[in-house]
């Protein structure tokens, strides 16, 4: 009987292996079915796999970045960035003027260009699509329209495919944000008229890929647009899944079951390496940073914002925080941003004086807020961080007591404006150096985050948005941030490198620093 | 009859029977040598300022992610902390809790459930459909309820976590008191006009003792091993308080580059959850009068 039993369960066990590997292997054979008749060498699909699901893909009913990444493939707007960086070159307008004062754009739009679904593309799409994001029309949802055209007067259809945009200010930024992935894409108006001004589930525009189908939680599915006016893209099918934890979307990419990860961060580097795979990193666009409160009681004295900033040795935390893939931040912008200078300096790494400064000011305790999730600007999480900072505090006799909240809690949080000190980074839109500047002087709190009033530093913004490109315009950057630094207003703490991973077999990776990825160049061997 | 048998015991000879448990625990290898790291564990909480060699919440950037060695004996975490001295500051933490939480539990369940199972009718359902109310919601779900509700810290974690093993310890004692309250000494210890406080209390507990022990027992490493799941979850204590489940919340991402972060402060639940264990299946066997006479 017992002899019985054993042979019994062993079977089940064997059974049962069976049935996994089975159900391991049913997923593959699903994603390389239907194989492309016509390449015989490349692979019909790839899969990208990212952290979270897109909120939407309506380009200008969105904010997250998730959303931009699937975005970038099935829309264009009518400027693109150039790959390695953040110039700008044509897309669907294949020219444009700039008249002398600045408040003039006129574009000439590719001709014969279809969206998806048919409907051509001509000025009329372009104005149809900017007036939905001007008022009277523009409505609370859209996140981006204040950004991106905020500054548009009105848009007048010239011709069939010549389009003028009037601005009520000059902005320099505004070619850069007609780029982005958010806001800015031209989305087919008869598609926006048939879903009552709302394609996030039915997203329809004129770029290299084509929406399939989207199953909440699972992935996203296109397939290459037969019909695009440019290069058609390699691979016929992008799918797009969505694994929440890091570790596995790790294994995911390791075992072969997606093609490229984001996301990532220092940790999980060696494991991919050791699984062969290839780790992609550039200089991300961002800034993590430490922003005091400034309309708080206890910090509101700039030598006590000086004092805990100089009680904080900034290289080693972030050498020892994000392991070499972020560098250590001497200024807001990046090194590679116009408007980046070399002179800057924060204040430097002096405990004592800090030791001192804080005891004749008497102050014991500070409160801290932060957030717990990983950010792309901090892989480390924010709580972390402050903890590593409540550490060197600690050294110089101030108390940090840390709140530690989820992300979307914590912009509530910061809302109510009930802390001394908190944690908050950017990602960079459109490598504008106003994109990252404009948070100090922004009157919104969930993204001015120190509060910071400063008319003196408010009259630079304006003069930076309204300068042309060029040494002037850098010059009033550095001037903001020297203000910005000798104020102790934030405490720049690092500019992580943007971490994705890929199978090497995939051939034309590249993660923008605008953190999308474009696949129509990408293909990998067919098995 | 066992049980006529066992109380006629209590009441002659009470010294012989707990030498008798101890004798029988002593045989069980396992319990024994559970009850011996119990014992460290409990020194160590009483004794940890003496014994931490660094303190816990002093972090050296320059020093994050050393691997155990001469130094750190456990090695280093992300923000250079030593994590021996954190898993020693953690063990009365958890310690703690585990105690204070089933004492709480223990106490409250008694009474709501002597008073269920004493009083019967309608006192019997009300108490008892709100235990069955709690208990159909998963205890740890619960208790993450709970802490949301009331915010991070210890002795809210130490609220959440008694709550939550009310229940079980109240249907224990409802259940032996329904069983024992028609036996015939008490019928008789009520005819001599005994009140029922003294006929709960002195006659009727006594006898639900042992499967209460037991139950506690094994409840301190439920509690050990929820107050960790809390801090694993995040909801535990307040930074830079070290608490083993946080810790291995927060060295999880390091698993494979830095595996003595975690495996350090997961081997420290471990062992206290199993000796809890390992000590209650003993005292189970050794209390159980008839597998004690086997």
């Amino acid at each position: 009987m017992r002899k019985h039993m054993k042979l019994v369960s062993m079977v089940l066990l064997v059974a049962m292996c069976v049935f996994c590997l089975a159900g391991c292997g049913g997923n593959k054979q699903q994603q390389e079915a239907a194989p492309a008749a016509g390449e015989a060498k490349l692979s019909d699909t790839l899969v990208f796999a990212q952290g979270a699901e897109p909120r939407g893909l309506d380009p200008a009913l969105v904010d997250d970045g998730e959303s931009a990444k699937v975005m970038a493939n099935i829309y264009e707007g009518l400027v693109k960035y150039a790959p390695d960086s953040t110039d700008i070159l044509p897309c669907l307008a294949k020219s444009w003027e700039i008249s002398e004062d600045g408040l003039t754009y006129t574009f000439k739009l590719q001709e014969g260009v279809l969206f998806h679904d048919g409907t051509p593309f001509n000025a009329e799409a372009v104005k149809f699509n900017i007036d939905r994001q001007l008022p009277p029309l523009v409505t609370e949802d859209m996140g981006y329209a204040g950004f991106v055209f905020g500054s548009v007067d009105n848009v007048e259809v010239v011709d069939e495919y010549t389009v003028k945009i009037n601005l009520k200010s000059p902005s320099t930024p505004f070619m850069a944000n007609l780029a982005m992935a958010l806001g800015a894409p031209i989305v087919s108006p008869t598609a926006l008229q048939n879903n009552d001004n709302n394609v996030n589930q039915a997203p329809c525009g004129t770029g290299p890929y084509k929406f399939v189908s989207w199953s909440p939680s699972e992935n996203v599915v296109l397939e290459r647009n037969e019909n695009y006016w440019g290069t058609p893209a390699k691979t016929q099918n992008i799918i797009f899944r969505f694994i929440a934890d890091n570790s596995a979307r790790v294994v995911a990419l390791t075992n072969g079951e997606v093609d490229m990860i984001d996301g990532i961060d220092a940790t999980v580097v060696d494991q991919i390496k050791a699984g062969q795979m290839t780790v992609d990193n550039i200089e991300g666009m961002t800034i993590n940073y430490l922003a005091y409160n400034t309309q708080s009681p206890v910090v509101a004295d700039k030598e006590v914002r000086k004092a805990l900033s100089q009680a904080v040795n900034v290289p080693e935390l972030v050498a020892s925080l994000y392991q070499g893939y972020a560098s250590e931040a001497t200024t807001i912008l990046p090194s590679f941003m116009p408007g980046y200078s070399a002179e800057v300096k924060q204040v430097g790494y002096d405990p004592e004086a800090a030791k001192a400064v804080l005891e004749a000011k008497g102050i014991t305790e500070i409160h801290v807020i932060t957030y717990t999730n990983p950010r792309p600007y901090n892989t480390a999480n924010g709580q972390t961080l402050a903890e590593a900072i409540q550490g060197y505090w600690s050294k110089v006799g101030v108390t940090a007591k840390i709140d530690a909240y989820d992300w979307s809690t914590y912009k509530e949080k910061v809302k109510t404006g009930d802390y001394d000190v908190c944690f908050y980074g950017c990602n960079g839109d459109n490598g504008d150096p106003d994109n990252f500047m404009n948070l100090l002087c922004d009157p919104d709190p969930t993204m001015n985050v120190a509060r910071y009033n400063n008319p003196e530093f408010n009259a630079l913004i304006a003069q930076g948005v309204a300068t042309a490109n060029g040494e002037e315009r850098n010059a009033l950057y550095a001037q903001m941030e020297k203000i910005v630094a000798e104020d102790c207003v934030w405490l720049p703490i690092s500019h992580a490198q943007v971490l994705s991973a890929y199978n090497p077999l995939v051939d034309g990776y590249y993660y923008h620093k605008t953190a999308v990825v474009f696949f129509s160049e990408m293909s990998k061997p067919a098995k | 009859m066992s049980e006529q048998n066992g109380q006629e015991q209590v009441l002659e000879k009470p010294e012989s029977q707990l030498k008798e448990i101890w004798y029988s625990l002593c045989r069980n290898k396992g319990a024994l040598i559970a009850l011996g790291i119990i014992v460290f564990l409990i020194f160590v909480a009483i004794f940890r300022d003496f014994l931490m060699p660094y303190d816990p919440n002093y972090s050296d950037m320059g020093k994050a992610f050393q691997r155990p060695n001469s130094e750190h004996w456990f090695g280093t975490d992300q923000l250079g902390r030593d994590i021996f001295s954190r898993i020693i500051y953690g063990t009365r933490i958890s310690l703690s809790v585990g105690l204070i939480a089933v004492t709480f539990a223990l106490t409250v369940g008694t009474v709501l459930g002597s008073i269920a199972g004493y009083f019967g009718g309608k006192v019997d359902t009300v108490i008892m459909r709100c235990m069955d109310m709690m208990l159909a919601v998963p205890s740890i779900l619960l208790a993450i309820t709970f802490m949301a509700a009331l915010g991070k810290g210890i002795d809210k974690a130490i609220i959440a976590i008694g709550l939550v093993s009310i229940p079980e310890y109240a249907r224990i004692v409802r259940g032996s008191i329904l069983s024992i309250k028609e036996s015939d000494y008490v019928q008789a210890a009520k005819v001599i006009g005994n009140n029922d406080m003294t006929i709960i209390f002195k006659h009727i507990l006594p006898n639900v003792l042992s499967s209460l022990i037991v139950r506690a027992t094994l409840g301190i490493s439920t509690a050990v091993l929820d107050t960790a799941a809390l801090g694993f979850l995040g909801l535990g204590v307040q930074p830079p308080i070290a608490e083993w489940g946080d810790m291995l919340g927060r060295a999880r991402g390091f698993i494979f580059s830095a595996p003595y972060t975690l495996i350090f402060p997961g081997m420290a639940i471990s062992l206290t959850v199993l000796a809890f264990n390992m000590l209650g299946d003993g005292l189970r066997d050794a209390l159980d009068p008839k597998s004690r006479n086997k």
